[in-house]
């Protein structure tokens, strides 16, 4: 009798096929730490993407690469648009129907390729939006829309990602645990960030167009990498769950967002985090150059105030999540943050008018402390009060209001600081005047996010 | 294993699964191969090459 290559052939490689197929054998119950690690990788390309369009490309595109200020604005201000998009990626990947049993893993990766593509384009577009060579003579929309389409696509990718990437996480782990989980993805978005800003300032000292597009699609690479490495194996190849997806009815999104915000105090929280976002995230852009024109540091210790803002922060984080692992109301440890930040910000006020550099430092690191806790506590609220089998999309919507309330802040900070300055009755009296009034309407808003979170009878968000 | 007429070789995946992994590869393909020749357009008309 002939031995049949064929039946063991197969036998073989369907041993060892999984092993090299993308996705795990078995959903385990424990997930071990270097795991989640490996997985919250996603956050430092979606931080390093942040500070490349927000940062970095800000300051090429106009001193290096002389395009409008406007026009820069303008275009960093597109990947804002597809922010409100984030409640439909998470609804759809709630709803997601797959063979593999896949929900989260299919929306990272092609976020994961938008994200790409769009860093891959995007110094050429710059360059042909700018007249680089031969670009002086080309029509002027060839290089607006691509551009544009570069900041769209990178955009899109990293609010794809992050939406799916946090609801993947929030998947794999146990309720108890979610807090550390949000934590974990926190310090790495935070740890991304940090290292990327440190490299690229470090790359681009010395601009030349060549190494702008070396650093734009040096980035792209890595996104890629850094994002395939961390979604390897995560989600399993789960045929009852397919089974299950098929039979499922789908639900139509404008269903899943009735009920959604139909849960008691959810619009009250989104609410909440609207306003604390926005607060908080004003100060964002405008600390450094306080710290340089109003109390006159240096370029190299405005920088550190960013490392101590961050240093508060990641205590916030490391705080949030050791008192939500506990029966800690995550609603009322948002309203601990808010009530830091105040004290904080007046801090920060009281600096112009002889408070000192000391009381500057100290308003800067408990903004940073507030700002930490506060949006540990209310993207954990927003898990806590997901409905079952709605995670995507309660994190869709969480992340639609926070990027849309974080870039409105930010934006709205330099406008606000630049009107007051042209006002000369008010903005006359000292270079500290027009930020402290951005600062006050900080306080104004922390402190309506304070009102809100205090829980009045029957009206607090539903844990579960 | 091999007695599943549905599973395909070699991977032990049914028709299905193996269907949406390739469909996978081909969007895959398709956003790359955009990309790319969207860069190269771009490329070309800061500094054309070949004339």
């Amino acid at each position: 009798m002939a031995f049949d290559y064929r039946a063991f052939a197969l036998r073989k490689l369907a041993a060892v096929g999984p092993k090299y197929l993308p996705f795990a054998d078995v959903a385990t119950e424990d997930v071990p730490l270097s795991r989640l690690l490996r997985l919250s990788l996603f956050q430092v390309t979606v931080g390093a993407a942040l500070v490349l369009l927000v940062g970095t490309l800000n300051r090429v595109m106009i001193v290096e690469l002389a395009v409008p200020a406007t026009l820069v604005a303008g275009m960093l201000a597109l990947p804002l648009l597809f922010a409100p998009f984030r409640t439909l990626i998470g609804h759809r990947s709630d709803q997601h129907k797959s063979a593999l049993g896949l929900r989260r893993v299919p929306y990272i990766w092609k976020g994961t390729m938008y994200q790409f593509g769009g860093f891959a384009i995007m110094p050429f577009a710059l360059l042909v939006l700018s007249g680089y060579g031969e670009a002086v003579d080309a029509p002027r929309w060839i290089g607006l829309s691509s551009a544009a389409l570069a900041f769209l696509l990178v955009g899109a990718g990293l609010h794809i990602v992050q939406t799916a990437g946090l609801a993947l996480a929030t998947d794999l782990v146990r309720e108890d645990d979610q807090p550390k989980v949000v934590g974990l993805m926190y310090v790495m978005l935070l740890f991304g960030m940090v290292l990327s800003a440190l490299i690229y300032g470090a790359l681009l000292e010395n601009y030349t167009p060549g190494r702008l597009i070396q650093v734009i699609q040096g980035t792209a690479v890595l996104t890629i990498g850094l994002n395939l490495f961390a979604l390897w194996k995560q989600e399993a190849l789960n045929r009852d769950r397919a089974r299950e997806m098929d039979n499922q009815r789908s639900v139509p999104f404008a269903e899943a967002w009735n009920a959604l915000i139909a849960q008691p105090g959810m619009v009250r929280l989104m609410v909440l985090i609207a306003l604390g976002t926005f607060g908080f995230g004003m100060a964002d852009v405008l600390l450094e150059p306080y710290g340089g024109q109003a109390l006159g540091f240096s370029v190299a210790e405005t920088t550190r105030l960013t490392a101590l803002f961050a240093t508060g922060t990641l205590i916030g984080f490391a705080i949030a999540s050791r008192v939500l692992s506990g029966p800690a109301d995550a609603v009322s440890i948002g309203r601990v943050g808010a009530l830091v930040g105040v004290p904080g910000f007046a801090a920060i006020i009281l600096a112009s008018f002889g408070g000192g550099a000391l009381v500057f430092l100290a308003g800067v690191l408990a903004t940073g402390l507030g700002a930490g806790l506060f949006g540990h506590a209310t993207l954990t609220a927003t898990i806590r009060a997901a409905p079952e089998n709605r995670i995507g999309l309660a994190l869709g919507t969480w992340g639609a209001v926070q990027a849309t309330a974080a870039g409105i802040g930010v934006a709205l900070a330099g406008i606000t600081r630049d009107i007051i300055v042209q006002m000369p009755l008010l903005g006359g009296l000292s270079t500290a005047a027009p930020y402290n009034y951005v600062f006050a309407i900080e306080i104004a808003f922390l402190i309506l996010a304070i009102l809100l979170a205090i829980p009045k009878g029957g009206r607090t968000v539903q844990e579960t | 294993m091999s007695d599943d007429p549905d599973k395909v070789w070699p991977t032990g995946l049914t028709l299905r699964e193996a269907e949406e992994v390739h469909s996978y590869l081909i969007d895959g393909t398709r956003v790359f191969g955009a990309i790319a020749v969207l860069a190269h357009i771009l490329v070309a008309v800061s500094t054309p090459w070949l004339g």
